[in-house]
């Protein structure tokens, strides 16, 4: 689906990740991990188009991300930063309609069946049928973050990239959120998030794309993904590794090393 | 100050319910004055364009277009607010912000000092104010955009240069037509203005409301954050100069003919927030109307107050305006 060819990534002059090769597949939820200030956010913005790579190029359905208009490349990619801003005066409805944003040329202002399709589909799966008259600023939090990718999932985008979906949910929300995210990509989609809870991503991602010191350390299934070396050599502090019965990967940070 | 969450029904019936007021604005604007009309008056004349009559001619030589200039220029102002604040995502932004009107002033002053004819002024306030806006927009430009922190400093920095040239011209200039003229551009007057001075000013005001409608829905995803606004497919960055450019073009159009009406573009979307909801499709139009009948009643308190004087309509609207929305806004918070 999305195809990262050797790329770097910098903010003027300053690299800060480099020869960045991954692809993203059909079927797949990939949890991009790494240390602060690595490039992880960055990574997911230059995938959706935000960010133009300082070399190499980002491919999509065979097509240079670069080479779609701004329209195509939202109706291919859903892309949702990390904190949304607090809104006056809106329903949850209204703000998950966003997403149909770009199937509507300017001078359509109203819905069609095929947006309202898509709108009630994002807030069953989000369960926000029951709260999408209310008012969006009356949501708590973690009720927010849902209609955040509930308005993801209205755009019908075959592709999501997620910056921390889950950094203002519970366990249950979270454990919800991945799961769904998980179904998404069961359908023939894919979706790319990034997380910090290492336990997160060894639990639910297919892939965990690991970033540290500048590049990308390895991009494997969890068990190869988390391991101790390549874990101390991105953050810096030792992370002991253990295999569950049930064939888990669990990280724990060991302050005392 | 924190806006309702309408139904779409219970907005329509807002919209239908300002359509309505706006035309009881009109007429009453009409009617009002050193000579008051009654409504027939005003409808007869209405439906007799430069009739035969004493009050025919009255009202279509002097009174319609002024109410009709009121009514552009409140719409105008408060749709520019609306537009600058929907996109810099900042409630006290005013339409004054692009330098658009200290332009205006200080070229009205000079043009007042050189002694230029007075049917000239609105001209020279509009290529004045359309020049400033463009110029702070040009400081504002980052790469292909308009940075909002860029484009704030900019218009605040122009336009305390040129109030401060606006006060040196009063001070030096000795006590005189000049100097009254000044004061009363600054006050902000529809004195004198007819169907010369709107129809051109309305050419402009239609399209930045044209334009103003047709940001709506980019306006909406803006509110998202620019970030997501471009993730959603929007061009930020040309929405952006469409948003600067229709908000200099009314905010030109308006202080060309009204001089400086201040608190309009600054409140009324507030009160079309609370009235309708932010979704622009039918915040917009609510604005537009909300702000041509505040300015055209304004306009009429302003000359039925102290007859046969005329207050300054801008000091008005402060006066009587600020005090009125301020208790709306913390007597809602404290309730």
């Amino acid at each position: 689906m999305i195809d990262v060819r050797n790329v770097a990534l910098a903010f003027g002059e300053c690299v800060f990740l480099r020869e960045i090769s991954f692809a993203l597949h059909p079927g797949e939820l990939l949890a991009i991990v790494g240390p602060n200030g690595v490039g992880k956010t960055t990574l997911l913005r230059a995938m959706a188009g935000l960010h133009p790579p300082a070399q190499g190029e980002i491919v999509v359905e065979g097509r240079n991300l670069r080479e779609l208009s701004p329209r195509a490349r939202a109706q291919e990619i859903a892309f949702l930063s990390a904190d949304g801003p607090m809104l006056d005066g809106v329903t949850v409805r209204e703000v998950v309609s966003s997403g149909r944003l770009p199937y509507r040329p300017w001078w359509r202002w109203s819905s069609n069946p095929e947006d309202d399709r898509a709108v009630g589909e994002a807030l069953e799966r989000t369960e926000l049928a029951g709260h999408a008259e209310r008012p969006f600023h009356a949501l708590s939090s973690g009720e927010r973050q849902r209609v955040w990718i509930a308005l993801a999932l209205a755009q019908r985008a075959r592709t999501l990239l997620l910056d921390e979906p889950t950094s203002h949910l519970d366990v249950r929300h979270a454990f919800e959120t991945l799961r769904m995210l998980r179904a998404f990509a069961a359908e023939g989609c894919a979706a790319a998030v990034v997380l910090h809870d290492l336990n997160l991503a060894g639990a639910f991602a297919d892939r965990i794309a690991l970033l540290g010191a500048g590049r990308l350390l390895r991009c494997a299934e969890p068990a190869r993904a988390l391991d101790e070396e390549l874990l101390r050599a991105a953050y810096g502090v030792r992370i002991d590794v253990q295999r569950q019965t049930d064939g888990r990967v669990v990280a724990f940070a060991n302050p005392n090393a | 100050m924190v806006s309702g969450v309408r139904s779409p029904s219970r907005r329509a019936a807002t919209l239908c319910a300002l359509a309505l007021m706006f035309v009881l604005a009109l007429a009453i604007g009409a009617g009002v004055g050193a000579v008051p009309y009654a409504p027939e008056a005003i409808a007869r004349a209405a439906l007799h364009p430069f009739g035969g009559s004493g009050t025919d001619q009255v009202l279509w030589m002097l009174r319609f277009p002024r109410v009709l200039i009121a009514a552009l220029v409140g719409a105008a102002l408060s749709l520019a607010g609306a537009l600058l604040q929907g996109m810099l995502r900042n409630p006290l932004v005013d339409p004054y912000l692009t330098g658009a009107s200290a332009g205006a002033a200080c070229a009205v002053a000079v043009a007042l000092v050189l002694g230029l004819a007075l049917p000239v002024l609105p001209l020279v306030a509009f290529v004045a104010a359309i020049t400033t806006a463009t110029f702070v927009a040009a400081l504002a430009r980052t790469g292909s955009g308009i940075s909002a922190e860029r484009l704030i400093l900019a218009g605040v920095s122009l336009s305390a240069l040129f109030a401060g040239i606006v006060t040196l011209v009063l001070v030096l200039a000795p006590p005189s037509a000049t100097s009254l003229g000044i004061l009363a551009w600054l006050g902000g007057s529809l004195a004198g203005r007819g169907w010369a001075e709107l129809s051109w000013a309305a050419l402009y005001a239609l399209v930045g409301i044209g334009a103003a409608l047709a940001l709506a829905p980019a306006l909406n995803a803006l509110r998202l954050g620019d970030e997501r606004a471009r993730a959603l497919g929007v061009d930020v960055d040309r929405a952006h100069w469409g948003i600067v450019g229709s908000a200099a073009l009314l905010t030109a159009a308006a202080v060309s003919v009204s001089g400086m009406v201040g608190f309009v573009g600054l409140i009324v979307p507030h009160i079309a927030r609370r009235m309708v909801g932010s979704d622009a499709r039918w915040m917009l139009p609510a604005c537009a109307l909300a702000g041509a009948i505040l300015v055209v009643a304004a306009d009429a308190l302003s000359r039925a107050l102290v007859p046969p004087i005329e207050l300054p309509l801008g000091v008005l609207l402060s006066l009587l305006g600020v005090p009125a929305f301020l208790y709306l806004a913390f007597h809602r918070r404290a309730a």
